[in-house]
Order: C-alpha cells, then structure tokens, then sequence
C-alpha cells in the first residue's frame, strides 16, 4: 500500500507565473524606485550625461557578470573573474602595445588567455571535483600572478586608437561603442541560454546534478565549457577596461569579482543552487550597483565607505535570496 | 506492550497490537513494508504516542512520552539508517549528547573512556579515536550499537533491520553481540525482512499485517513456510492484470558474469525486446546495485555485459543513455527531477537531439519540442494543460508518469525502472502498468526493481530473484504465488536449513 505523499492541491500556473512576475519586476522595481530617489536628491544624477556615464562605468564589471551568470547557473562559483579581467586585459595590451601585434591579434590573444584559466577552472572542478569556491580561490592567484609578471611591475599605455575608440565612438542616443557591445554580448547570451541545447542543458545541470547525470547529459564538457565560456567574457571584459581606461596596470579590476558576484545576486540569481535565474537580470543588477556607486560619488563619499556599502548590498542580496527560497521550497 | 492502538488521519496504522517480549531472549518483528513495524517502533522510542494502548516494562507499566523518557527507562533502538557524525571520532560520537563534563567543559578522558567500556561491553575492537568518516559500514553500525548502550540500563534493545547492509561475516558478528545482550538479560527486538536470519536467532517471533497482529510464534513452531504465509496472508488478485504478451525479440541487453565490488557475483541474464523483466530481492541483496551497473552508475563493475547490442560495461549514464538504456530512479525528486523546469523541459530533457534543429546546429525548436512532447504525454497519459507548469506542482503520480514520457521521448531501447510506483496513488499505478506494457509492446525491453510482490506477479513476464548478490531462481509470473516468490527471496525452501552461518559464508 503506497501513499502519496505529494500534496494533492496543483498550484495554478497563473500564481506560479504571477511570482516569477514578482520576483523579475521586484528588480525591476528596485532600480526604478533606486532612480528616483537618487534623482530626488541629488540634482545631476538624472542628466542624461551622468545617465550615460553610469552605462559606461558598469560595462566592464557588467561583461564579465554574464560569465559569472553562468557560471552561477550550472551551480558553480567564479572567484577568478576579476584577476582574469586584469590577465587579459595584460596579455591584450602585451600584444599590442610592446609586441606590435595588430589589435586584432591581441584581442584575440587576451580573450584566449582568460578562456584558458576559465578551462583551467572547469577542469578543477568538473573533472578533478575541487569545490569551485576552492578550485577559483587558486585560479584567482594564478591569473593575478601571470598577469602581474608579464607586467612585470610597471604599466603599459596602450595606444592603439581602436580601445580608445571604444569610448569615443557614439552609435545610438549618443552611447559610446563599448556601451553597445556590453548590450549586444547580453542579447547574445540571453537568446543562447533559451533556445540552445547548450543553455538549456546549464539549467538542468545547475537544477539537479546528480539528475542531469542520470538522464544522459554530458555534464562534465559541459561545465567545463561553460567556465571557458566565463573565462572567455572576463577576457573580453578585460579588453573593454583598456578603453575604458586607456591603460593596463595591476590596480585594474581589484575587487571585480564581488561586483559581478553582486550584480548576479541582485539580479536574482543563487551562489547556494543553480538552475535559476535569467542572464538579462544579470544586467539590471550590474546597473543598481552602478547607480548606487555613481550616487556615492555625486554626494561626496569616499571611497573606503563605498567598498563598505557594497559589501552591505552583497550581503542584502544573499539575505534576500536566503529568505526568498526558505519561503518557496 | 498490550493493545496499541495508533490513528492517523483517514488511517488506523495500529489495531490493537500486542508485543510481548521476555528478559533474555531475542524476538523477531516480521511483517511486509506498510504492516505497522515501524509505527510500533516509534511508539516504543517515544516518537508517536499510541492513541490506545499501554506499555510495560519488567512488569511496570510506563509512559513514554519522549525519546529521552525511552532512554530513561532503558528502551535502545538501532536504526537502520545511522546517525552518526562522520567528523568527529568514535569517542565523541558515542558520547554525544550526554558528555561528561564539569562547569561547561568536556572531560575528554572520560569521554573516551566510556566509548571504550562501550566498544569492550559488545566485544568489539574499534579504535575510539578513529574518525567516524574512516570506517566501514560495518563498523560504524557497531559504533552504533555502543552508543546506543552507553543509556544507564539497557532493558529493551531495537535492531530495526540492522543486516541489510552487512556482508555475511558482519551479519554473524552482529548475532554475537545480540546473542551476548540476550545472555546480560536483555529483552532484544529484531526486525527483519530475512527470515532465515530470523529462525536463526529469534527465541519468538510477532507477525504484522496489515497493522495487526496476526501471530505469536515460538521458536519450535517456525517455520520459512510459515512466517511467509503469516506475513501474507491470503490474497488473491495481483496487482496488475496483463492484456498483452507477446513473443520476445533478440535480446536488448545480456549479462555474464557480472560482478559488483565483493558482494555480487556472476550474476548472468538477459532481457528481450517486448518482455518485462522483474529482478527481485530482499532490501541490500544486491538487485538495486545490478540494475544501476547496467545505466553505468556504479563502481567496481566486472565481467561482460552487452547494452542494446553495444558491448562493455558503460562506464557512465551518458554512455549507456547513447546506447538505449534509461533509468527512472526509486528517488525521483533525488535522482530524476528538475524541480525549477518546466514539464515539458523535464520530459525533453533526455532527448535534446531531437528537438534540435539539426545535429551541428544544436538550437531548439520550440514548435517541435511542443508537438513531440504533447505526443509522448498523451501516449502518457499527462494532460496537456500541465506541460507548462514547473515539474513540481504535480502530483507524484504525473511525475512518474513525466518521467517515463522523457523515455518514450528518447526512444530507448532499455529501460530499468527501480520501484516504478513508489509514493504513487492507485490509479497513477494502474496507469504506469499500463504504459510499461505498452513500451515493451513497442519493442523495448523493460527491467524492473520492486519490492511490491504482487506487482513484480502482476507486470513482469519473467521474475529473477536475486539472493546474496545472485540470481538464485527464475519464476514464471504467471503462475507463482506471492508466497512462493517471497521464499525464493529469503533463498528457497531447498537449501540448507541453516544456510546463514555456513562457514563458507564466514570465510
């Protein structure tokens, strides 16, 4: 004699889908209420300059967010994405700068150097099964050591006009190139986590490993290939920072991991279980921690108290997805 | 114990039962899954408490109203499942909770020298400064039992299924600790789904059916025969009544002297195409850990195996998923579901090939992924209406039924269902029947792990039963008895009468 022991109520799918509302448009509303609360009391955050600006500061930490995002989503942990920015960023440069490669060849180099610590971590912890919080700890040494040493202790002026044009080319509504491929690398990542194979087999791997295993997917290349992938956007991030700042030098993207961890957090997503969340909230979190960033900076804050506070907001996200999944499991 | 009586909502667990157990002998407390063992035992340990009843101990009647007043008043249970914590050492697990300590602090020379009187009291060599992580399973289940006897008096001593995970020498090293308890004058309780194991050791055994007591018996009148009949009773129709056999195809997956770690061994058969197959076994005799080798989920595998024509061991579920095979695991929300994901993404989950694009352009296609999956659901019996929703709004029966759909889905050639309807209601069940003879009516082989008797009599067209990590028997469904499939489990009526303490077995 069996009983059932699921409960014998179905939830309708309308209050199902009314939570995802809540929880998408809880962000949402967030950043609107963050920005006119902001815009209330200091008069220059509204400008359409600052507005602007705001886009550009978050763009680096936003690119390399995506990685992180998915990184987070196949139930994972990247702690190496900041020291990758910085090694990429170093290689690029490297390249360019003091090798005379064409820019083409140092992005390229850049991008493929911080795919290679990305497949470095994959390979600790899908194939060798270190803990990622653990396995990316070392990764993150190693990527800042390498970067550090191909410096070797000074900086390097790029100056190439290509990364300066990232920031002096307009497209659209006056938003410099960069800006536009920070949204484009976003759209691309939020298509392909919906309608690839590959996207949705991160899901079903972050939702339940062992799960995943059992049905037949090939969970380990691709949890390699998606810390890759990460790697590959912190590379890319990192040649977006030498047009951002015109300059490679070892002070570059200290501490970026945590924004990109902020940023995903924000956007809803979980550092305790993957198989949820959306890339494209990625974006919005990245956009709330660059507002309150900018904000800071218009009234005056030093920056000791800005690292403070955003560690505060780190921990409100974790809070807040801590209470959000005690109420729904 | 005398006439429990225990209510639950729209359920009477226990119908006046009573347990009787004298000072110095071990009783056996037999009965299938569901006859009200374990609500007995809760009441005993002071989990639940009885709506009716009342409970005497060496004459006096007691109340026990929580585990701690079970301890107080000398009642003991090792559970099956142990509790143990791997990271401390033997020492501080036997202690825990009731650590000598003087103004806050833990005396840790008393501590260990009460785990090793523990360790000594049952005979055994367990080094107390060991770490619980380090040892085998074996002894941790002895670490255990000493911990369990640390309470101040032990009068009334609980084995609840202590020897399914034991290897022979352990099972008979565990009856000397028992026989030694017995011998201190020790009421001991032994439940057990093995009844050789029982007759050996029991001085009286209780049979439970269906929450009542339907027999007392002493040591000279039992029997293997017997205890079978008393835990069944007289029932007549299976579960499930077949309405299509057909002829068997070529042979889907094959085994030859598949052997798994130390306890399984040439264990040889196979499955056709168009037949059910039913390995059946007492809890740990091994049918679980054969079943699972076949999906490539287990470790240690030797001997030849052939999977949907594709020969070797596989090595890991997505080779044996490439081959033909799946798996719907007895623990589906564990092993089988991704609770965050549609139904439709939990169903299209195994076979994203097919609703890919093209083989190098792997990119959904959402229209085909609807219709393929709006087939199998119907062919699942899994209302369209419900694709949508997240996989764990339903019901345990549609998941069941989801997670079979995700099969016919990726056309397998194999499936190996471990208790195909566990925790599902009895229409759900009927329904799972159903689909599983029309999958083996489509030309797949199916091989099922159950524990459900009449289920195993009901679907399958041949029963393997597996015995001491072998295939011992084969039954034709059709027309053996419950009874004679359930002695086959505890190793046939044929066979040495004492087979369990054999030296072969010691050695």
């Amino acid at each position: 004699m069996a009983l059932d022991l699921t409960p014998a109520t179905v939830a309708p799918p309308l209050r199902e889908r009314a939570r995802d509302a809540a929880e998408a448009f809880g962000t949402l509303a967030v950043a609107g209420l963050l920005l006119l609360s902001f815009g209330l009391t200091s008069g220059p955050f509204l400008d359409g300059t600052n507005l602007r600006n705001i886009l550009v500061q978050i763009t680096v930490v936003g690119v390399a967010a995506i990685g992180e995002t998915l990184v987070l989503l196949i139930g994972g942990l990247d702690l190496s994405v900041g020291a990758n920015v910085l090694f990429g960023s170093v290689i690029a440069g490297d390249l360019v700068q003091r090798q005379g490669a064409p820019v083409w060849v140092g992005i390229l180099g850049g991008v493929a150097a911080s795919a290679g610590i990305g497949l470095l971590n994959g390979i600790l912890t899908a194939v060798i099964g270190i803990e990622p919080i653990l396995a990316t700890l070392g990764t993150f040494l190693v990527a800042g050591g390498l970067a550090k040493i191909v410096l070797h202790s000074s900086w390097i002026v790029v100056e190439a006009p290509f990364f300066a044009d990232l920031v002096r080319t307009h497209v659209v509504w006056d938003l410099p190139l960069m800006v536009i491929v920070m949204f484009a690398l976003y759209a691309i990542a939020a298509v392909a986590m919906r309608v690839t194979t590959f996207g949705r087999s991160i899901y079903a791997i972050g939702g339940n490993p062992r799960a995943a295993r059992l049905a037949g997917l090939a969970a380990t290349r691709i949890k390699i290939l998606t810390f890759t992938i990460a790697g590959a956007f912190a590379g890319i991030a990192g040649c977006l920072q030498i047009g951002q700042l015109g300059i490679v030098s070892s002070g570059n993207a200290v501490g970026l991991e945590f924004q990109a961890i902020t940023a995903a957090l924000i956007g809803g997503l979980s550092v305790s279980a993957g198989g949820v969340g959306r890339v494209e909230r990625t974006l919005l979190g990245a956009w709330i921690v660059g507002m309150i960033t900018n904000y800071q900076t218009i009234r005056g804050i030093p920056p000791n108290y800005q690292q403070a506070l955003l560690g505060g907001i780190l921990l409100l996200a974790i809070l807040a997805d801590r209470l959000f999944r005690t109420r729904t499991t | 114990m005398r006439g429990i009586t225990k209510r639950f909502p729209g359920t009477l667990a226990l119908d006046g039962v009573d347990l009787e157990v004298a000072a110095g002998a071990i009783h056996g407390l037999i009965g299938e899954n569901g006859a009200g063992k374990s609500t007995l035992l809760k009441i005993l340990a002071g989990d639940y408490r009885a709506s009716e009843g009342s409970i005497e101990i060496a004459g006096e009647p007691v109340e026990i109203t929580s585990p701690r007043a079970a301890r107080e008043h000398g009642v003991g249970i090792v559970y099956q499942e142990l509790s143990l914590l791997p990271n401390l050492t033997v020492a501080e697990n036997i202690s825990l909770g009731i650590e000598p300590s003087r103004g806050g602090r833990i005396e840790g020379q008393q501590v260990r020298a009460r785990a090793c009187d523990a360790l000594e009291g049952i005979g055994v060599s367990v080094g107390p400064d060991r770490k619980v992580s380090e040892l085998s399973l074996a002894e941790r289940q002895l670490v255990e039992i000493a911990r369990v006897l640390t309470i101040r008096q032990p009068r009334v001593i609980v084995f609840d299924e202590p020897t399914a995970a034991l290897n022979h020498h352990d099972v008979v090293r565990l009856f000397e600790i028992m026989a030694r308890l017995r011998d201190s004058g020790v009421a001991v309780i032994f439940v057990s789904h093995r009844y050789r194991e029982v007759l050996e050791i029991c001085d009286a055994s209780t049979v439970l059916r269906n929450g009542q007591r339907v027999a007392r018996v002493e040591r000279g009148e039992a029997s293997l025969e017997r205890l079978v009949e008393l835990t069944l009773g007289q029932r007549s129709a299976t579960a499930f009544a077949r309405t299509w056999r057909g002829e068997p195809g070529e042979t889907v997956v094959s085994a030859h002297g598949l052997a798994i770690g130390s306890r399984i061994r040439d264990v040889q058969f196979h499955v056709r195409r168009g037949e059910i197959v039913a390995l059946c076994g007492l809890l740990g005799m091994g049918q679980t850990e054969i079943a699972r080798a076949l999906i490539g989920d287990a470790r240690d595998v030797n001997g030849s195996v052939a999977v949907a024509g594709r020969s070797g061991i596989p090595s890991s579920p997505r080779r044996a998923v490439v081959a033909g095979a799946g798996l719907i695991p007895e623990d589906r929300q564990l092993e089988g579901l991704f609770p965050d994901m549609s139904v439709r993404a939990n169903i299209s989950i195994a076979a994203l090939g097919r609703i890919a694009v093209s083989p190098f352009l792997r990119l959904i296609s959402w229209r085909r992924e609807r219709r393929l999956v709006r087939e199998v659901g119907t062919r699942t019996g899994i209302a369209p209406r419900v694709l949508p929703r997240s996989v764990r709004t339903l019901s345990g029966g549609n998941q069941q039924k989801s997670l079979l759909a995700r099969w016919l889905l990726r056309r397998c050639d194999l499936l190996v269902c471990l208790e195909p309807t566990r925790g599902v209601d009895v229409g759900a069940k009927l329904e799972i029947y159903r689909r599983l003879e029309d999958l083996a009516q489509s030309g797949a082989g199916v091989l099922i792990v159950s524990t459900d008797l009449s289920e195993v009599l009901g679907l399958s067209d041949r029963v393997l039963v597996v015995y001491r990590g072998r295939i011992s028997a084969e039954l034709d469904p059709r027309t053996s008895s419950e009874q004679e499939l359930l002695l086959a489990m505890q190793g046939g009526i044929e066979g040495e009468r004492h087979g369990l303490l054999e030296p072969e077995a010691v050695a």
